[in-house]
């Protein structure tokens, strides 16, 4: 069975910019890096990256960037990390200072030397993932593709993460493409955001526009240990959706601290979350408001 | 040449990296290195009652003498460890590599894709049994069959026997490389398997058509019959360029058809 991930998408990139590239699952945006990658060979198109056709395959292109999927791993399972970076100096033909040089920096700045050489098996999820960036970075890449690379990871790993793809980009001046559906991700790094959805570019601008409109709008779920009125729940917000024991609230990011405090105050919870609109809904709304400036 | 030379190099050293990974991870499952080794040292023994059988019976098979059979036996045990050990886990794994998607790190890497998934996992418990039982077959049929030791016979098994890998390498790869069209490839395993067991006794045994298929259409045959035919002065001159033009002619095939396979491939969505 055939089924169209991506149709009629056109971007640029600069080097060395960071753009984030947003959209909800199945979107489109792994199937786009595939692509840009070499990993897929599409069905109509053009794309140059670093100036080749990344389907080509050639050698050159591939000793210039590299992809990271937080999903799939290139290390060796049952070996210490650093044995997987001693083959890739040998596929990367890297040169042997050059080659210390850069591993030494990598993991000065993810703050691994004591994990290098523990079996990756036995590493943490955040200290797996960042041996597979330093695997991924070890031949200097021009141009960085990064595929959920936070995904799993917990709130530290996740920001130590960002802030080394910060300072990697200011340092190297490397152009980075990056999807991910946290939107701390995108709001950190990226300059510049493309939305996607059915495989088709939205939205292409600064984040700012779209966080007018998706984060200025919070939902505050809460559980409460007894069923409560309908008068009772009045006054705090919108509600979104309720049942007998969970009520869900949608509250302006300003009033979020201070209405989910009455709210815990004065209704009987025991558990609550704050979370983002979902992203569909976002871009949903963004169609609606026709808030879109800069879409293509 | 100086260019292929080098990556000549590169790629030799890549490979015994492969290897010497391979060995440190089995090295970690202590307990399945040693069962593996000791399965293999039980089919060992059943191959070497196919080097007996003859002895019993004392008459010989289509022109081959029990010691001929037991040179020829050690032939096919050498090659079966061989060949399990250096390709088998690889060429099977490939469906799964298709279907979960894990050649997509391995497509980005400056290195030649097939070399990297067919050659990845060397298996250590399967060759040493083999190749250590099947030396010793040779050794004492080659003896007693009084065959000269020198280094034109000796070069010569030798060299057949690397063709013989080479062959081995493509034949059943090649039905492998449907799974990047059909995903699941458990069917073709089992047929390859059987097409392998048909090596168990010298292609002389067979009916005259088979053995022209199993040497020129799908050369099964010539993997484990042109070392012995070879050393036993049966080969022909016609032949031995066979064996020479056959793995040539088939890594063309294979390098061919990988290449069409990977314009298709799809990757998985996760």
């Amino acid at each position: 069975m055939q089924k169209e991930a991506v149709i009629d998408l056109s971007f640029d990139i600069e080097e060395g910019e960071i753009v984030g590239f947003l959209g909800p699952n199945g979107a489109g945006k792994t199937t786009t890096l595939k692509m840009l990658s070499g990993i897929l060979h599409p069905s109509d198109g053009q794309a140059s990256v670093l100036g080749y056709t990344p389907w080509e395959r050639k050698k050159e292109f591939k000793r210039q960037f590299s992809i990271v999927m937080g999903q799939k791993n290139q290390l060796w399972w049952d070996l210490p990390a650093s044995d997987s970076f001693e083959l890739n100096k040998l596929i990367y033909d890297l040169d042997d200072t050059e080659y210390k040089r850069t591993l030494d920096e990598l993991v000065e700045l993810l703050g691994v030397s004591e994990q290098l050489h523990v079996q990756v098996r036995r590493l943490s999820l955040g200290e797996r993932m960042k041996m597979e960036l330093i695997a991924s970075l070890l031949h200097r890449p021009k141009v960085i593709l990064l595929d959920e690379p936070t995904i799993g990871l917990d709130i530290i790993s996740q920001s130590k993460i960002r802030q080394f793809f910060k300072t990697y980009n200011k340092t190297y001046n490397t152009t980075i493409l990056l999807t991910s559906h946290y939107m701390r991700d995108i709001e950190d790094l990226c300059s510049r955001t493309m939305i996607i959805n059915h495989g088709q570019l939205v939205y292409d601008g600064d984040l700012k526009s779209v966080n007018d409109v998706i984060g200025s709008w919070k939902l505050l779920k809460i559980q409460l240990s007894a069923p409560v009125s309908e008068l009772s729940l009045n006054g705090y917000g919108k509600i979104r959706s309720r049942s007998e024991l969970e009520v869900v609230f949608e509250l302006s990011k300003q009033d979020v601290l201070r209405k989910s405090k009455e709210i815990l105050d004065h209704l009987p919870v025991i558990d609550f979350t704050i979370e983002d609109i979902p992203l569909e809904e976002g871009i949903a709304i963004l169609y609606e408001k026709g808030g879109l400036p800069h879409a293509q | 040449m100086q260019m292929i030379w080098k990556e000549a190099k590169r790629y030799s050293r890549i490979y015994g990296r492969f290897m010497k990974f391979s060995v440190m991870s089995q090295m970690e499952y202590r307990t399945n290195f040693i069962t593996a080794f000791l399965i293999e040292t039980a089919y060992l023994l059943i191959k070497l009652l196919y080097a007996i059988l003859p002895y019993q019976v004392g008459t010989d098979i289509n022109g081959w003498s029990p010691d001929a059979i037991l040179l020829y036996v050690g032939v096919f045990t050498i090659m079966s460890g061989l060949y399990s050990g250096l390709f088998f886990t690889n060429f099977t794994q490939l469906p799964d590599k298709v279907r979960t998607g894990s050649l997509d790190v391995l497509i980005t890497k400056p290195i030649s894709l097939q070399f990297a998934v067919t050659l990845r996992q060397f298996e250590l418990g399967y060759t040493i049994p083999n190749v250590l039982g099947g030396s010793v077959m040779v050794a004492i049929g080659w003896s007693r069959m009084g065959l000269p030791v020198d280094f034109y016979h000796i070069g010569g098994f030798i060299f057949f026997i690397a063709i013989g890998v080479l062959v081995a390498y493509s034949v059943f790869l090649l039905p492998q490389l449907l799974a990047f069209w059909t995903v699941q490839t458990t069917g073709v395993t089992d047929m390859s398997n059987s097409v392998f067991e048909t090596n168990y006794v010298p292609m002389a045994v067979y009916d005259r058509i088979i053995q022209r298929l199993g040497t020129f259409l799908l050369p099964v045959f010539v993997i484990c019959n042109f070392p012995p035919m070879f050393v036993m002065g049966g080969l022909s001159a016609g032949m031995v360029w066979w064996a020479v033009l056959a793995p040539i002619w088939l890594l063309i095939i294979i390098r061919v058809i990988w290449r069409y396979a990977l314009r298709h491939y799809s990757s998985a969505s996760q």
